[in-house]
């Protein structure tokens, strides 16, 4: 008989929205998030208060990873933000902040859920076309024939992540090594579909971040031992050296013998047949003059003193992860045979070095064609190389995201505060079929679209932790800040210097004033005057299809929570 | 008797059916679902115990997580889940219904005087007498169920369907899905996926089932394998959501070998590599070299069977297993692609399409033909997020033509949300193209004499033959208009004047004005078969309609009806109905509920087709079906006398249904 435990009844709640538990946990989760944006963001201290891991961070996809969240309404905003985090790696707390400001600023219109959906549906989709259309200004198309574009979106991403204490050298120095790790896994000959190569990082915890470097091919850390007994290695010719990899285990185990019953007579040892079958196998491969062997799983020592005494080099133990990249760079086969080997299954490096790097000792496998390659990364410490590590993949992602669609957004705030007047201008001037298509009031709309606006121009806000204004111009609708410690009666022009993404530099005709506060709509144009336009410097630039993702992610999620009329928890 | 029976339960505890309580426990689960009803209704986020969220409008999900205590409330909540499984439909208004008639039989009882169900007991315990009202009710109820709902629908209702079909062939125009699909998501999902939803099922319709003519069969198949028909990414906006040609197995390839043109497959569900020994058999070793022979014969089978594959121009393996990877060595050297672990249900449905069966390698058939595969037109892998699937494109197939839908959204709990609601919607399609036969629930009511209601059945059978003769006579002739109208003339010499006065009134129908222009897309089908209570297609438009209408004439059938038992369930019922239009239009001004009730009845009483407000329309099998079920719900309810509180599991039966063992 079982035990039967009654199961307890759920826990309801109607309304959940106008409660005042949601509206202060959101706007704690919301303040921690938005003190995080940004290159002066604030780190996150993480700890479990036991003597655990400590973690310094101001990353979403850690910070959303370690804290623990019990409100359901959280969880879903959580929830979202890391599936978006998983999808592209960037622009985390762009979507979460932006969810938390929209589901704030549409809770105090007070309108109808549907009538709010239905609004800010439009506005998405007003967005969307816009990002998406020739017409943006916001938005740069990426020139592959110079890497300045592409430098300036991996050193905009690293430059955001202030806990990986890097200071402005470093930052140039580790971008382009992520770019040019990057440049290395593109494949010389361009066929219909394109594969990628592989970027490995390999840390190295104790040496300067100065020290970080690339190595094309794959990097195989051996003990030191080993390293030294080496011996010349053999060659076809050379530049080649023949290689085989296998993905079975070589230790001389018995493979599996079926589920029924084997008798082994008295006297005959099966560990023997299977090292003689070893054996065979090892001379077969001398005889195919291979000069390495790669071995996913153990091979046996005899195996591999008598591989040894033919100068072959062995490698065993290098688990399935390394598996891809191997046989994607030296083009051999995995073998999983040890009865038949086919000769065309060989791959071939182009050479094999050793290199040292601290304390440690690698193997450097050398191919003719690279497509992998490894990237050392070196930093102080434990957690800020921790951090660098999360950076820099989030940089590869991004720039994987870039060349799929070769746009990018202005960032430093520019694409936010743009977009709002984009969409104060476009709402305004909104024909009256948009509005009967949509079944709204023009005040309706009117009072949505500014929420939207407002709830946009808050993550830019958030980008400035210190005590700054924020202004936007009335020309371009980019984002301006200003110390706040100025006289009172000075100009705006005399105290900016360039917009946020660092595109425009001060002009004579343009107009400031502060964001958020109250004017009349305009349409945001470009610059016609070259003259203006910033060539030579650094842009700020966002990733444009992470980030049109994020904008598409945060206002779904903000209307989802927004509609929600009851909550059933379950107890058990 | 009872006496005793309480005697003997005493270590249990035991209570008897209270109404009052029952109407209590239905209204507490009703409230958690009526904000969730109709086009205005608000999502429930539900948490599991293992912390995920999930959204839901689905009534069934709802009362399902509340988890209630109360033996009668899981009984109401195990009704609504049998309903919802079978119709797809109907969960809330299911639970609401039922509260509401309840509450109704509750205020019938308290009155007792002159209540019909309180007379014959005058004397004896107050529970006795209430348990024996009890059972009057519900026999009442389940003679009003079997007798005369299908009457009034027949007699009354069925001159407001209109038909689905734009032909008589019975073609389903792409206008008239969108519309019942979009009333129907209007009542599952948020606001703004709405629309996409319904776009999404009606092209997914459209694409899997070209042909009319397999439309069940199809629909079934569809039903049966949705969860291998879909799948969800999260982390991308909903707009992703999209429809894809072919078939998508949710796992990557174990080896990917690219091939062009038309692609052989073959279904392997055992393993390729043999084992030394096999289940009941013993393999005896001599000497090492006999071991080594058996391992290089072992190995040189397999590579064997591989290029006997290859020969027979195999490109892909699907696989129920995982294989050795000595396998996927071989099948690389010959250019094989392997896809494994697939599940049972994939390998079903995969051999159900293309009506082949799955390869068995034995020794004898490595240089036979192999005659059992499939034909695809790609079979790649495909990015979607960050994963890699496996696509698969089939050729030839049976009329089914394989589609896939992938639901995209920020979280797991909506994209569990669109797949539920989609499958709810082609379970709800599945009942579209029901019909409900008049003479079938008579038979079985007439062989089932009752004791206590034999007066109550003779009298409405009294009525209803007449009301039969009379309807039979009309439809004879409608068929006939219908069905073929060049043979008009030649019978008209004898029924002239009703033949057209059923066209006028037909053409009079049309004339009406509604906003839908039913002369385009929806043929008013007059009924061609008398025992046919609704006829395949049968919809009405959304908002409460059928309520009111059926609310309406059981209201008039109350007046006129001569049992008072009867009347009393007609009146309950009726008034019980018209819950659902109030709660629909609780919010809007325009449209309040007083207005649209009162515009419903005042064009009834002039025999005018009723107003409409919103385009879309319902199934009216799954709101007929719905009534049916929430009375047979009533009456098991109102059958109980005792409820015994046990201490270990009740015995299940071996043919179970999920009431029992409640």
């Amino acid at each position: 008989m079982s035990r039967i435990e009654a199961k307890k009844p759920s826990l309801c709640t109607s309304e959940p929205l106008t409660k005042e538990v949601v509206s202060y946990s959101l706007s704690v989760l919301s303040g921690i998030l938005k003190s995080c944006y940004g290159p002066t963001g604030r780190l996150k201290q993480l700890h479990n208060g036991m003597g655990g891991y400590v973690r310094t961070t101001s990353q979403s996809s850690v910070l959303l990873g370690g804290l623990s969240i019990t409100h359901p309404v959280l969880k879903v905003l959580t929830a979202s933000v890391q599936n978006h985090i998983s999808r592209f790696s960037d622009c985390g707390l762009f979507t979460a902040i932006l969810c938390c400001s929209l589901v704030e600023n549409f809770q105090k219109i007070n309108f109808a859920a549907c009538t709010v959906t239905k609004i800010s549906r439009h506005l998405l989709s007003l967005c969307i076309d816009y990002l998406k259309s020739e017409a943006c200004v916001c938005r740069i198309a990426v020139d592959f024939d110079s890497i300045k574009t592409l430098l300036s979106l991996v050193h905009s991403v690293l430059a955001s992540k202030p806990a990986c204490m890097l200071n402005k050298t470093e930052t140039n120095h580790i971008s382009t090594l992520v770019l040019k790790a990057f440049l290395l896994t593109i494949p010389h000959t361009v066929e219909t579909n394109v594969v990628l190569g592989r970027c490995v990082i390999v840390p190295v915890k104790d040496k300067r971040v100065m020290d970080s470097t690339v190595f094309p091919g794959l990097l195989i850390e051996v003990p030191a031992f080993q390293l030294a007994r080496t011996f010349p290695i053999k060659r076809i010719s050379s530049s080649t050296i023949k290689m085989a990899l296998f993905c079975i285990s070589m230790s001389g185990d018995i493979s599996n013998t079926g589920e029924g019953t084997v008798i082994v007579h008295h006297g005959i040892s099966l560990e023997v047949a299977v090292l003689d079958q070893l054996l065979s196998l090892g001379k077969q491969l001398v005889n195919d003059q291979v000069g390495l062997v790669v071995c996913q799983k153990v091979i046996h020592p005899s195996l591999k003193v008598y591989l040894k005494e033919h100068h072959v080099i062995t490698i065993d133990r290098i688990g399935v992860s390394m598996m891809e990249p191997l046989s994607q760079m030296t083009g051999s086969q995995p073998i999983a045979s040890l009865h038949s080997l086919s000769p065309t299954y060989y791959g071939s490096l182009k050479d094999l070095r050793t290199e040292s790097f601290g304390s440690k000792h690698f193997l450097h496998l050398i191919p003719s064609d690279t497509l992998v390659c490894s990237l050392i990364l070196c930093n102080r410490n434990e957690m800020a190389w921790d951090e660098l590590k999360v950076a820099c993949q989030t940089a590869e992602h991004v720039l994987q995201l870039t060349i799929k669609q070769p746009l990018a957004l202005l960032g430093g705030g520019c694409t936010e505060t743009h977009l709002a007047s984009y969409i104060r201008h476009k709402s305004f001037t909104l024909p009256t079929s948009a509005l009967k298509a949509i079944d709204c009031s023009w005040t309706q709309y009117q009072l949505v679209a500014d929420a939207f606006c407002h709830s946009l121009e808050c993550v830019a806000r958030c980008l400035e932790h210190d005590d700054c204004e924020i202004l936007t111009d009335t020309v371009y609708g980019h984002f301006w800040s200003v110390q706040s410690e100025f006289p009172s009666d000075c100009n705006w022009s005399d105290l900016v210097l360039k917009c946020g993404c660092g595109i425009y530099s001060k002009q004579q005709n343009l107009n400031w004033r502060v964001l958020q506060s109250q004017c009349t709509p305009f349409t945001p144009q470009s610059c016609s005057n070259e003259s203006f336009v910033n060539s030579t410097d650094h842009l700020v630039l966002d990733c444009f299809t992470a980030k049109c993702s994020g904008l598409q992610v945060a206002v779904e999620t903000a209307n989802l929570i927004l509609d929600l009329s009851y909550i059933v928890e379950d107890q058990n | 008797m009872l006496a005793c029976a309480r005697r003997a339960v005493s270590m249990a505890s035991a209570a008897s059916l209270d109404l009052g309580q029952l109407a209590q426990e239905a209204e507490a689960l009703a409230s958690a679902v009526r904000g969730a009803l109709g086009p205005r209704g608000g999502q429930v986020l539900l948490t599991r115990p293992t912390g995920e969220t999930l959204f839901t409008r689905d009534g069934r999900r709802v009362l399902e997580a509340l988890s209630l205590a109360p033996p009668t409330a899981r009984m109401m909540v195990a009704c609504v889940s049998m309903h919802h499984s079978m119709t797809g439909d109907g969960a809330k208004t299911f639970i609401i219904l039922l509260a509401k008639l309840l509450r109704g039989l509750q205020a019938v009882l308290d009155k007792r005087e002159g209540s019909p169900f309180c007379e014959d007991i005058q004397r004896g315990e107050r529970h006795q007498r209430s348990c024996h009202s009890l059972k009057q009710i519900s026999q009442s109820i389940m003679t009003f169920q079997t007798l005369l709902l299908d009457h009034v629908m027949a007699q009354d209702l069925r001159k407001h369907f209109l038909s689905a079909f734009s032909n008589w062939e019975g073609e389903i125009s792409r206008d008239t899905i969108e519309s019942i699909l979009e009333a129907y998501f209007c009542g599952r999902i948020g606001y703004s996926d709405q629309k996409l939803l319904s776009q999404l099922s009606s092209d997914f319709y459209y694409k899997c089932i070209p042909f009319k003519n397999d439309r069940n069969e199809m629909l079934n198949l569809v039903n049966e394998y949705f969860v291998e028909l879909h799948f969800a990414v999260t982390g991308l906006p909903v707009s992703n959501s999209r429809i894809l040609e072919g078939l998508i197995l949710p796992r990557d390839f174990a080896v990917y070998c690219p091939a062009g043109g038309d692609i052989r497959i073959l279904i392997v569900t055992e393993s390729i590599h043999s084992a030394l020994s096999a289940p009941g058999l013993e393999f005896v070793i001599n000497a090492e070299a006999q071991y080594q022979a058996s391992q290089i014969w072992i190995t040189k089978r397999t590579e064997a069977i591989m290029k006997h594959l290859q020969n027979s121009n195999i490109k892909v393996l699907l696989s129920s297993v995982k294989q050795q990877e000595i396998v996927i060595y071989y099948a690389k050297i010959n250019g094989i692609s392997i896809v494994e672990c697939l599940s049972s249900e994939e390998i079903s449905l995969l051999c159900k399409i293309t009506g082949i069966s799955p390869f068995i390698p034995t020794w004898d058939n490595i240089h036979s033909e192999i005659s059992e595969t499939m034909i695809a037109k790609f079979c790649q892998p495909l990015v979607v997020g960050s994963k890699r699937f496996v696509h698969l494109g089939l050729t030839r197939t049976c009329t089914f033509q394989p589609h896939c839908v992938i639901f995209c959204g920020p979280v797991h709990g909506v994209t569990e949300q669109h797949a539920s609601a989609f499958h709810g919607a082609f379970k709800m399609l599945q009942q579209l193209f029901k019909a409900v036969d008049l003479s079938d629930g008579c038979e079985v009511q007439s062989e089932n004499p009752n004791n206590s209601s034999k007066a109550v059945h003779c009298s409405c059978d009294q009525q209803l033959k007449t009301c039969m003769a009379e309807t039979e006579k009309q439809f004879i002739d409608s068929s006939w208009v219908g069905e073929n109208p060049s043979s008009m003339t030649a019978k008209e010499n004898t029924t002239t004047s009703v033949v057209s006065k059923e066209i006028t009134a037909a053409k009079d129908f049309w004339k009406a004005g509604n906003p839908f222009n039913y002369e385009k897309s929806y043929k008013y089908t007059v009924q061609s078969y008398t025992n046919l209570v609704i006829q395949q297609g049968s919809v009405l438009p959304v908002g409460g309609n059928f309520e009111i209408l059926l609310h309406y004439y059981l209201h008039s059938y109350a007046k006129q009806c001569q049992e008072p038992k009867i009347t009393v369930v007609s009146t309950v019922i009726a008034e019980a109905l018209l819950s659902i239009p109030k709660i629909l239009y609780r919010t809007t001004n325009k449209n309040s509920f007083p207005q649209v009730y009162f515009k419903a009845t005042s064009a009834l009483r002039t025999n005018q087709q009723l107003p409409m407000s919103q385009q879309g329309l319902e199934s009216v099998y799954c709101k007929y079906q719905l009534v049916v079920s929430v009375l047979h719900c009533l009456t098991k309810l109102l059958t109980i006398d005792l409820i015994i509180g046990i201490r270990r599991l009740p015995q299940k039966t071996e043919d179970n249904d999920s009431e029992d063992d409640l």
